[in-house]
């Protein structure tokens, strides 16, 4: 609550001071909720709004690929190989099958958003709902449970992949689905830790008392309380998805021609770096944008959902007040 | 101690033990199994039958599980299908090649990222500090194979400074100079990945010891800053640092793989990946399990130092490292 009271506190001065006069104040709104004040602050901070414009700018084109540009991104064009940037309608020229590049990095976007969101939503789902059952019950299932994420977590996650998508075949669900599967270890081991300190809590004891399922504790009373660090997790999830899928892209054991993904270009790239070295930059530009623009948003949650976090920002302010009042020799 | 270093080794074992029950499970779900995998499209059943026989890929596959785990125990990786090698022929001599790489990589970015860290500590929001941070923002966001390839043609095709890819040039074999000059590349990239995470450890566990009680008590006692940073402050920050590098070393040995596939380096990662291809399974069971066994080995090891260096971990908490 005290909180919530230090939020509202510089709105009633602002109000005041627009209206000097002693009219009585506006009869309170209801308090902003602790969603609210989260959106509040992830709105002040310059890095993840810059994040946030520059992934929806991605989205958008990707989604829009299809009116953006004319060309199919597959269709092979031998008379208009390499063209140079710029020449007719092709924006940033064509690949050696005279492709459209510009084209097939906005539908190679699809794909990329496409694997990092479902991923980080899949293995958020799996993670929670492990660490939940993991940290709710404890005991011999929580030792399972445990073990398990050791095991997953000593086979380095990129052979895993590796090994699943050459065993099973490289469609873009298999790879989604993989790619979920060996990381929501991390997104487990938190909730767990977030369950196991919550389930002492007395409110969880008072919905117990009231005759509340076990269901309804874990999945209505525990994982809202839970939800700030999950949705963080989920968040800079997505970006490490993204990598996966490109890196794995870019083996050859990923997305398939003549489907396009960000990783697969960049290893087209390689091999024609002598005749077009630029075909090269553009791809992995869009991932470093794309992965920035999420990490910074993650980021930018975690500063806004966490308390301690207003202390940080008014220590700095503290110092340069001090400076400027040592300079005006107060 | 004793008790948490016996129950902490079966726990190990027990791990390893279920890792090679996923490696051996995961090829043998493979729709048909190992057996169509390594068999020609056009061979005729009776050939594939007696082929299965050979490689005792007939029996029922716990069997096979059996022998498979007591020949990796008693050292026998097996065989490739396809030349029918010794797996440990093909394999070692790669293993070899990644840690040239990786231990270089790792020993410069250490030698970089912890006095990096150490000093920014001491300078919250100064310029190398906001340095810092940005390189690790992009050393998070960029795929490694991709800075590879931007250096490739930066410094190898259009300045022609430094070899394009390989570990030593065609004539020069075993040239330890040459090794090195071939290692600049491949290094830069694994250098930038480790830095971005390294010289954040550092700089965030020096910040938390600094803010310790005893460091203000040094302070007021008039002990010297550098005194204060270097003996009070570092020893104790140097704790976790190790602890985080040592739960690393999944990364160590199987984070080089991209780089290595950009830069053509003959190392264990890229020899997977090729394995993967050609689906040589014994290959890579043999690579998941060494993987492995190094990973739990480099944890147990850190968990057991940790216990060792720093006293105030209580001594047999349950679950080890919790979240």
């Amino acid at each position: 609550m005290s909180d919530m009271n230090i939020e509202t506190a510089p709105n009633v001065q602002a109000s005041e001071h627009t209206e000097p006069a002693i009219a009585p104040l506006p009869p309170s709104k209801k308090p902003p909720g602790p969603w609210m004040t989260v959106v509040k602050k992830f709105f002040r901070n310059p890095y993840a709004v810059t994040g946030l414009i520059v992934l929806l700018f991605f989205v958008v084109i990707s989604v829009l690929a299809n009116v953006i540009t004319p060309y199919d991104p597959a269709k092979i064009d031998l008379m208009n190989a390499n063209l140079k940037p710029g020449t007719g309608d092709h924006l940033l020229g064509t690949d050696e099958l005279g492709r459209d590049i510009f084209s097939r990095l906005l539908h190679s976007g699809q794909i990329s958003l496409t694997v990092g969101f479902s991923v980080a939503a899949i293995s958020v789902i799996i993670g929670t709902l492990v660490g939940a059952i993991s940290g709710f019950f404890g005991g011999w299932i929580d030792t399972i449970f445990m073990r398990l994420i050791d095991v997953m977590n000593s086979i380095p996650t990129l052979f895993l992949n590796i090994l699943v998508m050459a065993i099973f075949g490289t469609k873009i669900h298999y790879m989604i689905m993989i790619l979920a599967f060996t990381s929501w270890m991390g997104v487990a081991r938190l909730v767990r830790g977030t369950y196991l300190q919550l389930r002492e809590m007395q409110y969880v004891e008072a919905a117990r008392a009231i005759g509340v399922s076990r269901t309804g504790i874990i999945f209505r009373h525990l994982l809202r309380n839970a939800s700030f660090p999950i949705i963080v997790n989920a968040t800079l999830m997505v970006g490490g998805a993204i990598l996966s899928e490109s890196g794995l892209s870019y083996l050859g054991l990923g997305i398939q021609a003549p489907a396009t993904s960000w990783g697969l270009m960049l290893s087209n790239s390689q091999e024609f770096m002598l005749i077009d070295p630029l075909q090269a930059i553009y791809p992995g530009v869009c991932i470093l944008a794309v992965v920035l623009a999420v990490n910074f948003i993650g980021d930018g949650i975690r500063d806004a959902m966490d308390p301690r976090q207003k202390k940080k920002i008014s220590r700095r302010r503290l110092d340069k007040w001090r400076k400027n009042y040592s300079k005006s020799g107060i | 101690m004793t008790e948490y270093f016996i129950r902490r080794l079966l726990q190990s074992i027990l791990v390893l033990f279920l890792i090679s029950l996923v490696a051996f499970g995961l090829i043998h779900a493979a729709p048909g199994g190992p057996t169509q995998m390594m068999m020609a499209p056009g061979v005729s059943p009776e050939t594939a039958k007696i082929q299965a026989h050979n490689l005792g890929l007939d029996k029922p596959v716990p069997t096979q599980y059996v022998i498979w785990l007591t020949n990796m125990l008693k050292g026998d990786l097996g065989h490739t299908f396809k030349n029918n090698l010794p797996v440990g022929e093909v394999l070692w001599p790669t293993v070899g090649n990644t840690i040239k790489l990786m231990a270089f990589a790792w020993f410069i970015a250490l030698l970089i990222a912890i006095p990096w860290g150490i000093y920014n500590s001491t300078k919250v929001y100064g310029i190398s500090d906001q340095t810092a941070n940005f390189v690790s923002y992009i050393g998070f966001a960029m795929p490694a194979f991709w800075f590879g390839i931007i250096l490739q043609e930066l410094f190898s095709l259009k300045l022609d400074w430094l070899p394009l890819s390989d570990m030593y040039d065609m004539d020069k074999q075993g040239n330890f100079g040459n090794l090195l000059y071939h290692l600049i590349l491949p290094c830069s990239v694994l250098v930038l990945g480790f830095l971005a995470s390294y010289s954040k450890y550092a700089r965030s566990s020096m910040l938390e010891v600094l803010e310790q009680d005893y460091i203000r008590t040094a302070r007021a006692k008039g002990v010297p800053e550098r005194k204060v940073i270097f003996r009070h402050a570092l020893r104790n920050a140097l704790i976790p640092i190790i602890t985080i590098i040592g739960l690393d070393l999944p990364i160590l040995v199987g984070g080089a793989t991209l780089t290595e596939s950009v830069f053509n380096w003959p190392g264990m990662g890229r020899l997977f990946v090729e394995m993967a291809r050609s689906r040589e399974y014994s290959v890579l069971m043999a690579i998941t399990l060494i993987t492995a066994v190094v990973v739990v080995a480099g944890n147990f090891i850190a968990d057991i130092l940790y216990k060792i260096v720093d006293p105030r971990v209580k001594l047999g908490s349950k679950g080890g490292k919790s979240a």
